[in-house]
């Protein structure tokens, strides 16, 4: 290989033009090394992340840390290639910085999983260890990369204090909420200590799923003879499951000022399910008495991850959907960068938005969403 | 007046041994040259997906199955496609027809070896 992957994508004419744009990208994900994290950790976690760092890795697949098999079918020659992982800091600026992104929030790798671990006690540990060293290895060390903390579902109180306790810190502006396995889905009473801590600390919850073949739903997803189709339907079913979960008990209700924003599952699915809910709630309201309008009304109000941007044969029909969720005012860019899916800053550039609309989406929306400034300083500490 | 356009060698046929692929860059363009059982071909390093670096992908084969074969799965191509290291697009190299847009298909350069070395016609 004569040239970087990022190195050879530098087109000159396109690129001009994107540099001159802010963009803020809302999904981007560090590879986190449990050897690493041991060092934030307590014991005996120390011990159990030091342990899982001697164990061969596989991509999202590390026995005691991201457990699952994450390849079901027949492996052939060729394909899309090694997948790419962003080890340091300095690398992650240094490829947002090629792909014209400003300002960008982190997510973990094999932490997209961390639902599916059953050990409470260890779940919580790891999701410290993990904040601990997020903030001190990442956030910290770059200007514009900002993170999330993670909140282990199984140990909501945990995951509340460790919201207490960041929350005035500079880096950080938002809550990773993991979303694929996880059980009971998020509008759980069960979480609420969860949402009051965020709500408190003004930052935004961020539903995020990984592709998964898990007992829980909707990640039943082994009945599909290829990845084509898991893929298509995971992501974007847990996100429906969730919105809907959360909706139907009511988590805006209760956590009125919560900002929620549901990531990597696209937007198409958006008009699809506030029609659904609204079509539902003419007729059984009464299950759901704190709701004073329609279901619409309170989803109009959450945010959205653009990633993987759908690319219809009419470009113009992303502008038409996103309209009908209003979210020129909810829709916020996400690369997803490194991942296999990632989407390049110049696609969503190109769909035939307004100009005004195309600043909301590519970073003013954000800027409302994690409370930041253009530069990624917080503007609520 | 018609021009002939320029003949730029590239490097020496010893750095493409049969089934190799390299990106050269010729005047600040970026070209993939692909030596597929001894016949070259060359494509522009610009997947016009999300202007993904495709010359840098994996080179092999892909999957088929259809009516025609009796739904029986086959591995066909072998040698002849490469795909984009950004979402695995797939693109036949010795015609740059893109496999899942029919109407989507790369320019080719020309590309031929003379005296030892691999030359190209931008
Ligand atoms: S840029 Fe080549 S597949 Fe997306």
């Amino acid at each position: 290989m004569t040239t970087s992957v990022l190195e050879a994508a530098v087109v000159e004419s396109s690129r001009e033009r994107l540099q001159d744009v802010l963009i803020i990208d809302a999904d981007v994900h560090v590879h986190e090394s449990p050897t690493e994290m041991a060092a934030y950790a307590e014991m005996p976690w120390r011990l159990a992340l030091e342990t899982a760092g001697t164990l061969p890795e596989r991509y999202l697949d590390l026995p005691g840390f991201s457990p699952g098999a994450a390849e079901l079918g027949p492996k052939f020659p060729g394909g899309q290639g090694p997948a790419r992982m962003v080890k340091t800091a300095s690398q992650m600026r240094e490829e947002l910085h090629k792909l014209s992104i400003n300002v960008a929030v982190l997510f973990p790798d094999h932490l997209l999983k961390l639902a599916v671990i059953t050990q409470k006690e260890y779940a919580a540990a790891v999701a410290r260890a993990y904040n601990a060293w997020l903030i001190d290895r990442w956030l910290t060390r770059a200007p514009g990369l900002l993170g999330c903390l993670i909140a282990a579902p199984q140990d909501p109180e945990n995951a509340a204090q460790e919201i207490a306790k960041y929350a005035k810190e500079p880096g950080v502006v938002g809550v990773y909420l993991p979303t694929a396995g996880v059980d009971p889905l998020w509008g759980d009473r069960k979480y609420d200590s969860i949402y009051q801590a965020a709500q408190d600390a003004d930052l935004p919850v961020m539903l995020h799923a990984v592709q998964l073949v898990h007992p829980v739903f909707p990640f039943q997803v082994q009945g599909f003879d290829t990845e084509l189709a898991r893929h298509a339907l995971a992501h974007t079913f847990s996100m429906m499951a969730n919105l809907v979960s959360m909706v139907t008990t009511g988590v805006m209700v209760r956590f009125p000022h919560l900002r929620i924003c549901f990531t990597e599952a696209g937007i198409s699915w958006v008009p699809f399910i506030i029609n659904r809910l609204d079509k539902e709630y003419l007729e059984r309201r009464r299950e759901v008495p704190f709701l004073v309008n329609r279901p619409s009304h309170y989803i109009r109000k959450f945010y959205f991850g653009t990633q993987p941007v759908e690319e219809p044969e009419s470009p113009m029909d992303l502008v038409t959907l996103t309209k009908l969720y209003g979210g020129e005012d909810t829709t916020v860019f996400a690369s997803d960068w490194p991942h296999h899916d990632f989407d390049h800053p110049i696609k969503v550039y190109q769909l035939p938005f307004s100009p005004e609309v195309r600043r909301k989406i590519l970073a003013e929306n954000a800027m409302r969403l994690f409370k930041i400034d253009a530069q990624g300083y917080r503007t609520n500490t | 007046m018609a021009q002939q356009r320029e003949a730029i060698a590239v490097a020496p046929l010893a750095d493409f041994p049969d089934g190799s692929h390299k990106v050269v860059k010729i005047n600040g363009r970026e070209v993939g040259i692909f030596n597929v059982g001894g016949t070259f071909h060359a494509l522009p390093n610009l997947c016009p997906h999300q202007l993904g670096p495709l010359c840098l992908g994996r080179v092999s084969g892909t999957l088929d199955r259809r009516p025609e074969t009796g739904w029986q799965l086959q591995w066909i191509h072998d040698g002849e496609i490469v795909t984009c290291p950004w979402h695995g697009m797939e693109y036949h190299i010795s015609t740059g027809q893109c496999l899942a847009y029919p109407e989507v298909r790369l320019r080719t350069y020309e590309v031929w070896v003379e005296d030892g070395m691999v030359m190209l016609r931008k």
